[in-house]
């Protein structure tokens, strides 16, 4: 067992811990608990990271969204006709975008504000600042989602329920498993696991909440192929990971549609306390996967935000910024997503007892 | 009030089957309701236990419908099912306006011809919880609980329920659907009973599921070790519930009374978390509890694992998927079947191109040795060239494998095996008219 000093045992007290065996270690600041050294959290709330003002005008000076799947019917189909021809055919496009190129104006956020990550360690012309003045964050993604009410909140349909399910699907319970700390507030080398659980989160007294402490199984059964392992470290009490390659992040924004984000270059930008960690997951977001991810919403509730889903796709293949395929489009666009986690114990099943309990589910044949 | 109990079902009840899972020529038990005369109860595979008009043809009801906008269905004591031929949207399934001419008007046929109403005869009088409604055209409709039934053109033979099911609780924004209807099963209170793939799953009444344990004996619960009733709460019986059919009670101890069905005690599992979990029986030794099993799905098929949970599979392990899908018209008619307009499933399946739905989407071939076992998982001819139901041995025509009665489909954007790309691709995330997996288990 490794030997720690009475600095970092004491740190590591204040930590919530995570089993790496079977059963659970309790967080006691026993012998056995500083040995883990590692911390684990839940996902609670995801949101697509843009920057935006109270005051609409300023971050979209020509207004916002206006053609929906209401307006680009009306406008394409006046006088109704042949369902096949015009519902249908809207539907289709839904799912064949490639079909039909753009046919109505877009409008993007002008805001010069932007929240995200520096991917590529540039500032390029069309970078963001941050909030906090840093230079050169990329987030293509934002002059996309930045006047649609869908996104903006606090009243953006999708932002609202889309978040919801991040709490009530397990398909979205998506943990993270910090490893090698010595010291939540700076550690040098720390190891980064993304799990799915397989427990509901723990509602705090209101019922609304998520507090810290409770329980989570990892999934090994359905879950491994979420399983995702990340290098980084801890700078004044801030994760920052390095990028991976090819990254998935599962969100489900409707029950019983089940949808991966798959990003390139994924890193994680979270900043820890014993009880929580809060940042940002960012990348360049495969245009293909959001659009899927997307249209789990139905037509009807992406009217609610006048966002017509073909058009949609038409502006996010043209504003993404990275990953050109052999013809020289972009595949992915610069993004962030907001993240919210509350610290959980990470229970590890025992794989051989796994393996045991594993069984075809129907016995019948 | 007597109890109907299967065959089999007595076998089991007398100590005779297994201790888990339910034999295949089990069936569900139900309450011997009084029926008019012509009627009859008839257990299916997939529905269990469902009235029939003297021919043996399922009858169905036709609730209303809260829609997006608006309501479709029947309301209590009347029906909305009419003999006119209706031609236009309804509108009730935002964003799109009603009003737009429904597909191959020319074919199209009217909500009483898709949905004979089970008329009564002059001389008819209410028996129970059967009464008689009065149509608009003046002739008199069955209804049970208030809600006029129906046959399905659908339905050829006795047991077949291919008109509607109440399998996959689908939830909202679903078309206004039918449903089969049938005597309550033979249950105490505080239990019911849930479709599923796996069969007629025995649930409490928080729709939560109910177990049995291999170790437990006839009558006899082992489960008393501190350590067992941590994760396992056995289903308390009441001081005053009394044994009945195929339910019995335990005496655990002085006073504690737990239910048994067909002599298995019951318990609910401790660390469930939702309804309908299967997880308890991850546990070695515990099942779910079926009052009947599901029709056995084709042996070539396959269960494969995904990150979602099991689905099943055809013999080289890609998911295989349903179409489902409702009109938006006033009747609600069902448009998935071989008989129905295609244009609805082509738009979702490529696009309303003909030959790129057939290159995304496959038919799932029945190889020439495969037979149909049942009415719920057959094989059926079809016709590639239009995609309609053919003659058996019809030139050209290929046999593929259909669930009730509609083919079922894989997905060429699935390239391994746990893929399930295909999930819920069409309108309302698929149920409305587009495709969904045959979700076997979900995390």
């Amino acid at each position: 067992m490794r030997l720690v000093s009475n600095k970092t045992c004491a740190t590591l007290a204040a930590l919530a811990v995570t089993s790496l065996t079977a059963g659970m270690v309790l967080a006691d600041g026993s012998q056995s608990i500083a040995a883990t050294r590692t911390i684990g959290y839940v996902t609670t709330d995801l949101h697509w990271a843009f920057y935006q003002t109270a005051d609409v005008d300023k971050d979209c000076p020509q207004g916002l969204a206006g053609y929906g799947p209401r307006e680009t019917f009306k406008a394409l189909y006046p006088n109704g006709g042949p369902v096949g021809k015009t519902q249908l055919a809207r539907e289709s496009l839904k799912f064949f975008p490639n079909d039909k190129q753009m046919q109505f104006p877009y409008i993007f956020s002008k805001a010069t504000i932007g929240v995200g990550v520096n991917l590529d360690g540039k500032v390029g012309p069309n970078d963001y600042v941050s909030p906090t003045g840093e230079k050169g964050i990329d987030n293509a993604l934002q002059k996309v989602l930045g006047c649609n009410a869908q996104f903006r909140q606090p009243e953006g349909q999708l932002q609202l329920f889309g978040n919801k399910f991040v709490r009530t699907s397990t398909w979205n319970r998506t943990l993270i498993e910090i490893s090698n700390v010595d010291d939540i507030s700076n550690s040098d080398n720390v190891a980064v696991t993304i799990y799915r659980g397989r427990d509901p989160v723990l509602l705090d007294a209101t019922g609304e909440g998520v507090a810290p402490g409770g329980t989570q199984r990892v999934d090994m059964r359905w879950g491994k192929p979420i399983i995702q392992h990340l290098k980084g470290k801890i700078v004044d009490g801030v994760l920052i990971t390095e990028p991976i390659k090819e990254g998935i992040y599962p969100w489900a924004i409707y029950n019983d549609v089940p949808t991966l984000l798959n990003w390139r270059d994924m890193r994680l930008k979270l900043t820890l306390t014993p009880e929580r960690a809060d940042g940002l997951i960012a990348g360049y977001m495969d245009v293909e996967s959001y659009y899927t991810w997307l249209t789990a919403w139905s037509t009807h509730h992406l009217s609610y935000g006048r966002l017509d889903p073909a058009e949609f796709y038409w502006t996010l293949r043209k504003m993404a910024d990275a990953y050109p395929n052999e013809k020289g489009e972009m595949t992915a666009i610069s993004s962030a997503l907001t993240v919210n986690m509350v610290q959980a114990f990470i229970s590890h099943p025992d794989a051989d007892a796994m393996k045991s309990n594993q069984k075809i589910t129907d016995a019948r044949h | 009030m007597r109890l109907i109990v299967g065959v089999t079902g007595i076998l089991m009840a007398l100590g005779l089957g297994s201790a888990s899972a339910a034999e295949p020529s089990v069936r569900e038990a139900y309450v011997d309701v009084p029926m008019p005369p012509g009627f009859k109860v008839v257990s299916t595979e997939l529905e269990g236990p469902v009235f029939a008009d003297a021919r043996g043809h399922t009858l169905y009801k036709w609730p209303i419908a809260s829609l997006r906008n608006g309501y479709a269905g029947d309301p209590k004591d009347k029906s909305a099912c009419e003999d006119v031929v209706t031609t236009k949207t309804g509108g009730y399934m935002s964003p799109y306006p009603g009003g737009l001419d429904l597909p191959d008007l020319d074919a199209r046929k009217s909500c009483v011809a898709e949905w004979p109403p089970a008329l009564a005869d002059a001389n008819a009088k209410p028996v129970g919880d059967w009464s008689i409604i009065k149509r608009s055209d003046g002739t008199l409709q069955w209804a049970y609980d208030h809600q006029p039934l129906y046959t399905s053109h659908l339905d050829q033979s006795p047991g077949d329920v291919l008109g509607g099911t109440s399998l996959f609780r689908r939830g909202g924004d679903t078309p206004a659907e039918r449903f089969p209807v049938g005597p309550p099963s033979a249950l105490p209170p505080g239990f019911r009973i849930e479709g599923t793939l796996h069969g007629r799953m025995l649930v409490n009444d928080k729709r939560y599921s109910v177990y049995a344990s291999d170790a437990d004996e006839a009558d006899k619960s082992n489960c008393t070790s501190e350590a067992c009733l941590q994760r396992w709460l056995p289903m308390l019986a009441p001081e005053t519930a009394q044994p009945r059919g195929e339910w019995s009670i335990v005496q655990r101890s002085l006073g504690v009374r737990q239910w048994a069905f067909r002599k298995q005690p019951l318990y609910t599992y401790m660390r469930d978390t939702r309804a309908m979990s299967q997880d308890g029986g991850d546990e070695p030794g515990w099942h779910n509890v079926y009052a009947q099993p599901g029709p056995a799905y084709p042996k070539s098929f396959t269960v494969q694992n995904t990150t979602y949970g099991d689905v099943l599979a055809e013999r080289n392990g890609k998911t295989v998927y349903f179409y489902t899908c409702g009109d938006d018209s006033a009747d609600q008619l069902s448009c998935d079947t071989l008989g129905s307009p295609q244009q609805y499933r082509m738009a979702i399946c490529g696009g309303g191109d003909w030959a790129r739905c057939h290159e995304l989407w496959h038919f799932v071939p029945a190889s020439a040795d495969e037979k149909s076992e049942g009415s719920v998982w057959s094989i059926i001819s079809v016709d590639p060239k239009t995609d309609r139901q053919a003659a058996e041995g019809q030139a050209g025509a290929v046999r593929v494998w259909a669930f009730r009665g509609r083919p079922i489909y894989t997905y060429s954007g699935d390239q391994q095996p746990g893929e399930f790309r295909g999930h819920s691709m069409g309108e309302w995330q698929g149920r409305r008219n587009g495709f969904r997996a045959f979700w076997l288990r979900v995390i």
